[in-house]
């Protein structure tokens, strides 16, 4: 672990470098640039929003505002997983000719994710200041949930980024995985509807329904979020996050030869 | 290896390679997704090649050395081990002192940025620091000769101007290792003059050098030693002029 941070720290620069890259040189030479990655999500909460009062019937009022506080960080989530999934392999150019921690590239995934979802919240608080919900002091937990989130997260593509570059099709079977945790997500619907389902337990397993929960709390239902249980997720994140770095370590050193 | 064990044993290496062999798995048909993994986990067709056979070779700091030997000797992969681009199958590899190497030119550079930010996200990647950037940015630009073009996006350079930006962004890093393959033959004759003059300016300055190369005639002016790598193995190790006259003579 303190190789990860005398390597973080003499590479900061590298680190910063690639999250610019990451997030502006990828709609570089689009007409709306950078305003993509908010304009994706909304209108897939806009489809949602209009689609399911109408197969459900009965939706929650303000349910617009409901679908875009699930969305925008389940966007946040995918776009990392699936993107940190593929970076070693993306890089290998790089990773063939130079060296740097490679580590480098799975964090500054996040990173740049956790930056375009930080400006995204900006789309939440329109939407909560519009729909006359409005605030509440519970959101001085939502750091704790984002940080969770971004552990979470990192734990997770330390490990896929390297598995996928010996067995290539990680990346399908994550996609597939990540379609399926989509519903096993409250995100269209509240966590509620499933407690006397036998299914229940899929929900409670899944770290991402406590994480989107915590969200719906803090911003929806302005509510004291699930603590312990966010504290149980986010100790289990850096147990992961820590394993992933080991594993990470373990299999970096084939990469350029992998790749 | 710490401070105090070197100054009692009075060494002053830059880069110490002990016994190192490197053995490359070679495929016949490689296996990479998981369908073809379960057919056929059997039959793996795969042999390993042992491309570099226990190589011991110390550099002293300030030096610069030459790697010779024809094509697919194991030249660029002991320069490859050197940067810990790739680990060695068994024997040590211990460098003392701040590497860079120049095996790529314009790693990480992003076609769609200006010059001036590439040369950020170039810089970057051997592990400089935006203040450390800012300070020899000018000189950088300087080198490269590229005037106004630096501020348009590289894909529109030409692939010489492209070398040039990303030679002067290496050349000028400041490491005091710096492992050269292959890529001296940059540019123009002007810029290539330019090139080994910084070369010549920065073994002056005490930089400790290896370079790859078969360009005999430019290598044989500047370096002082040479190595020749045959077959994964260090067939002769001395004086630059015995070294090229005795290869010449096997392999010319």
């Amino acid at each position: 672990m303190k190789e990860l941070l005398t390597n973080l720290y003499n590479y900061r620069q590298l680190l910063k470098s690639n999250v610019k890259k990451e997030i502006r040189g990828k709609y570089k030479g689009s007409f709306l640039g950078v305003l993509w990655s908010f304009v994706n999500p909304l209108l897939t909460a806009l489809v949602y929003a209009i689609v399911f009062p109408i197969i459900l019937r009965s939706a929650e009022p303000n349910y617009v505002t409901f679908i875009v506080i699930g969305i925008l960080p389940w966007t946040y989530f995918t776009t990392v997983i699936m993107q940190g999934t593929t970076t070693i392999l993306m890089n290998a150019a790089i990773i063939k000719k130079v060296y740097f921690p490679r580590e480098i590239l799975p964090i500054s995934i996040n990173v740049s994710g956790v930056i375009n979802f930080l400006i995204s919240c900006l789309i939440i608080f329109i939407f909560l200041i519009f729909s006359g919900i409005g605030f509440s002091w519970y959101l001085g937990f939502l750091p704790l949930v984002i940080i969770t989130q971004f552990v979470l997260q990192q734990g997770i593509i330390f490990i896929t980024s390297a598995i996928n570059v010996y067995v290539r099709d990680a990346e399908y079977i994550i996609s597939f995985i990540i379609n399926m945790l989509f519903y096993a997500t409250p995100i269209l619907y509240s966590a509620s509807m499933f407690e006397h389902s036998a299914l229940n337990w899929i929900i409670k397993l899944n770290p991402m329904a406590t994480i989107m929960n915590c969200y719906r709390d803090i911003l929806f239902y302005q509510s004291m979020p699930a603590l312990l249980e966010l504290i149980i997720v986010l100790l289990v994140s850096c147990v992961l996050c820590y394993i992933g770095f080991k594993i990470f370590k373990k299999l970096e050193r084939n990469f350029a030869e992998e790749v | 290896m710490t401070k105090v064990d070197k100054k009692k044993r009075g060494e002053n290496y830059a880069i110490k390679i002990e016994n190192v062999s490197k053995s490359f798995k070679l495929f016949y048909d490689k296996h990479y997704t998981l369908k073809e993994r379960l057919v056929f986990w059997k039959n793996k067709k795969c042999e390993m090649k042992e491309v570099l056979r226990e190589i011991s070779l110390n550099i002293k700091k300030g030096e610069s050395v030459a790697l010779v030997g024809i094509n697919g000797s194991g030249k660029s992969t002991l320069l490859k081990l050197m940067t810990k681009i790739i680990y060695p199958t068994s024997g040590t590899i211990s460098i003392d002192g701040k590497l860079t190497s120049l095996l790529e030119l314009g790693a990480g550079f992003h076609p769609d940025f200006t010059g001036r930010e590439n040369i950020y996200f170039n810089a970057s990647i051997f592990g400089l620091t935006a203040a450390e950037i800012d300070s020899r940015i000018n000189e950088i630009i300087e080198f490269s000769e590229l005037g106004n073009l630096i501020d348009s996006p590289v894909r529109t350079y030409s692939s010489g101007q492209y070398m040039r930006l990303a030679f002067s962004v290496a050349i000028n890093v400041d490491a005091e290792i710096l492992l050269i393959d292959e890529i001296l033959a940059v540019g123009d004759q002007h810029f290539q003059e330019k090139c080994f003059q910084k070369l010549e300016e920065l073994k002056k300055s005490d930089k400790t050098i290896v370079i790859v190369s078969h360009s005999l005639g430019s290598i044989s002016q500047f370096c002082d030693r040479a190595v020749w790598i045959n077959n994964g193995r260090i067939a002769m190790d001395g004086t630059i002029h015995e070294v090229i006259e005795k290869y010449l003579e096997v392999c010319g």
